[in-house]
């Protein structure tokens, strides 16, 4: 107990090094942390069970929703095919195409089928008011987070006004996102207005194994349609929109390792510091009769004190961003989340603790392996 | 009978090419209950001397044998244990943790014994009591006077209660008056509580207070008087 006040009192003998030391972990930490959480949003996002077997149809060679238009009357068709299970024609509407950090996406579905295809569940609000009412939506539990939608109310974007007539939340993550609406009060309430089309088709199929071939099956039945189709697995379909973010992220991650070091170096820094300044003092407490091993202890604990103040006030400041920043990052439509975990919180304590111990060893054992005397005669 | 026994001692310091042989075949016997004075002229290898004797150094020849134990070939850690347990170092310099007060630095030898808490409260009260700054307890060495804070580092050397005190020239920073209380602390310690005191002193009114007194001279050891 006695190392602790010891501790303490060290790091208190230079407020402002402390401080600063502290702080620029501390940054360095958060930066670390929100790419770390962002990274494993986009896992999330990529993770639903479903997505291996679900097809999604869209138009050829188009990438953004606004300009993928396909006849609602394909659904028919692609339902015939042997092993389809269900076929969802989906209207999507989005605030913006590119990478965003404010995603707002709709979609338009017939209502009972969507409730009954998709893995939704309504955690707030009557999933059968949204079925009556044409002009309703469902909020996705994240969206509703971030935007502060209540049940009751009415939620403006744009020229699109929805009553919220629930809350749902989802088996696939990216789908707690968006803004489930009717098929066609989407199609008529967008810019353009195209009654008959939609963006996409979700296509359920039994076996998931088969879905590259349903997948040219249903390719082939529009190959020579005036609206040719590209149809890919939902999670190929996923990993396509957000290549771009993940590329980026990669980038990110590396920029987040630097950071590692960037904290390892300043913790270094700051200890041998702090051990050049007490040179003479470790001389007074070997002489005492403290052990060398004792004097390398007191080091390494002070190291890992500093890092672990920085660590978790770095980790404090995530959590206060990730909470009240409330951004989501859309890319081409998918809306990726940053994503608190349990897991991360303990990662970036586990990183802050590693480099408080790395950084302390070398000025450890420095201060330990020091002759009494020589320690001793200096100033 | 001897409690602490220099025989043949050999100690070398080597700076680059430069050699220096502060000591060289020294002999030694101090008896327990003495108040042994080490006189001599500035670099004359008195410090090497009582490090030597404190465990904090090693000979490159001879042997050291303190209460029985043989110094000079002791593993780090065992020398470490020794010196906690049996020696007490008063510096020139008080040498206390800036940051501590005068309470927790003289608390400090006794982390490495496992005592409780209460013992150690009761081993800390004592010893500031003995040097009499118990009313100085929660005061930071800044503000003491200097010869309040070596009071406190006499606290800090005894309060594991050693058999030995070696002091280096322990009033050499001191004005007049407060040297004369360190010394009669000193003395006091050595009558009463029948500790064996190796001092180093320059101050030939110092000296005085030592029942012997020995010069160091180009490397030699001779009875005072014997010099110059
Ligand atoms: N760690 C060391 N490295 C190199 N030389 C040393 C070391 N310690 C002492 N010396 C040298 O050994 C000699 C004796 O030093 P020592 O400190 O024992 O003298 P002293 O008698 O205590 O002197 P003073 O009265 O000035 O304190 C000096 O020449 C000193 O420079
Ligand atoms: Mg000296």
């Amino acid at each position: 107990m006695k190392l602790a006040t010891l501790v303490r009192k060290n790091l208190t003998r230079r407020p402002m090094r402390t401080a600063l030391t502290v702080l620029g972990v501390a940054s360095a930490m958060l930066l670390f942390v929100l790419v770390e959480s962002l990274s494993a949003g986009l896992e999330r996002a990529l993770s639903g069970s479903e997505a291996a077997r679900t097809l999604v149809v869209y138009r050829q060679n188009r990438y953004c929703p606004q300009t993928s238009f396909l006849p609602e009357w394909y659904a028919t068709r692609i339902a015939k095919l042997p092993g389809v299970k269900s076929v969802l024609p989906v209207k999507v509407y989005l605030n913006n195409c590119r990478a965003s950090l404010d995603l707002v996406a709709f979609q338009g579905a017939p209502a009972a089928e969507m409730l009954s295809t998709r893995g939704i569940e309504v955690i707030d609000g009557d999933a059968q008011r949204f079925v009556r009412e044409k002009d309703s939506a469902l909020v996705g539990r994240a969206f509703a987070a971030r935007k502060d939608v209540e049940v009751g109310e009415s939620f403006r974007f744009g020229n699109i006004v929805v009553k919220v007539a629930g809350i749902f939340a989802s088996d696939e993550p990216v789908e707690e996102g968006v803004i489930l609406t009717h098929l066609e009060f989407l199609q008529r309430a967008g810019p353009v207005n195209k009654l008959g089309t939609v963006t996409q088709f979700e296509v359920k199929i039994d076996d998931a194994s088969r879905a590259e071939a349903l997948s040219a099956e249903i390719d082939e039945l529009f190959r020579t349609a005036e609206q040719p189709t590209d149809t890919r697995a939902k999670i190929l379909f996923l990993e396509g929109a957000t290549r771009d973010l993940r590329e980026i992220l990669g980038f990110a991650r590396i920029l987040g390792f630097a950071c590692v070091l960037v904290v390892l170096v300043l913790v270094a820094n700051t200890v041998l510091m702090s051990v050049q300044e007490r040179v003479r003092e470790f001389g007074v407490f070997r002489t005492l009769g403290y052990r060398a091993s004792h004097v390398a202890e007191l080091v390494v604990v002070e190291s890992l004190a500093l890092s672990l103040f920085g660590g978790a006030l770095g980790l404090g400041l995530a959590w206060l961003v990730v909470h009240f920043a409330r951004v989501s990052i859309g890319s081409e439509g998918v809306p990726v989340q940053f994503s608190t975990s349990p897991k991360l919180a303990v990662l970036g304590f586990a990183v802050a603790a590693a480099c408080g111990i790395v950084a302390g060893l070398v000025p450890a054992l420095r201060s330990a392996r020091a002759e009494i005397v020589v320690s001793l005669r200096s100033a | 009978m001897a409690l602490i026994e220099l025989l043949e001692v050999t100690k070398t310091y080597r700076k680059g090419e430069h050699v220096v042989t502060p000591l060289a075949n020294v002999s030694l016997s101090v008896d327990a209950g003495e108040f042994f004075v080490l006189l001599g002229p500035s670099g004359s290898g008195k410090t090497t001397l009582l490090n030597l004797v404190a465990a904090i150094d090693r000979p490159d020849r001879g042997s050291i044998r303190v209460g029985g134990v043989e110094l000079g070939t002791a593993s780090s850690s065992k020398l470490s244990d020794w010196r906690a347990e049996h020696v007490g170092y008063v510096f020139q310099q008080a040498n206390l943790v800036p940051v501590l007060t005068a309470y927790e630095n003289v608390e400090l030898p006794l982390f490495l014994f496992g005592l409780s808490a209460a013992e150690r409260h009761k081993r800390v009260a004592i010893a500031l009591e003995a040097v009499g700054l118990a009313d100085r307890a929660t005061h930071l060495p800044k503000q003491l006077s200097g010869g309040q804070e070596q009071r406190v580092a006499i606290a800090r050397a005894i309060v594991a209660d050693p058999e030995i005190l070696v002091a280096d020239e322990p009033t050499g920073n001191l004005d007049h008056e407060s040297a004369e209380s360190v010394l009669d602390l000193l003395s006091h310690l050595h009558r009463e509580r029948k500790k064996t005191v190796v001092m180093v002193t320059h101050d030939p009114r110092a000296a005085r207070y030592g029942t012997r007194r020995m010069v160091l001279d180009k490397g030699e050891l001779k009875e005072e008087g014997t010099a110059r």
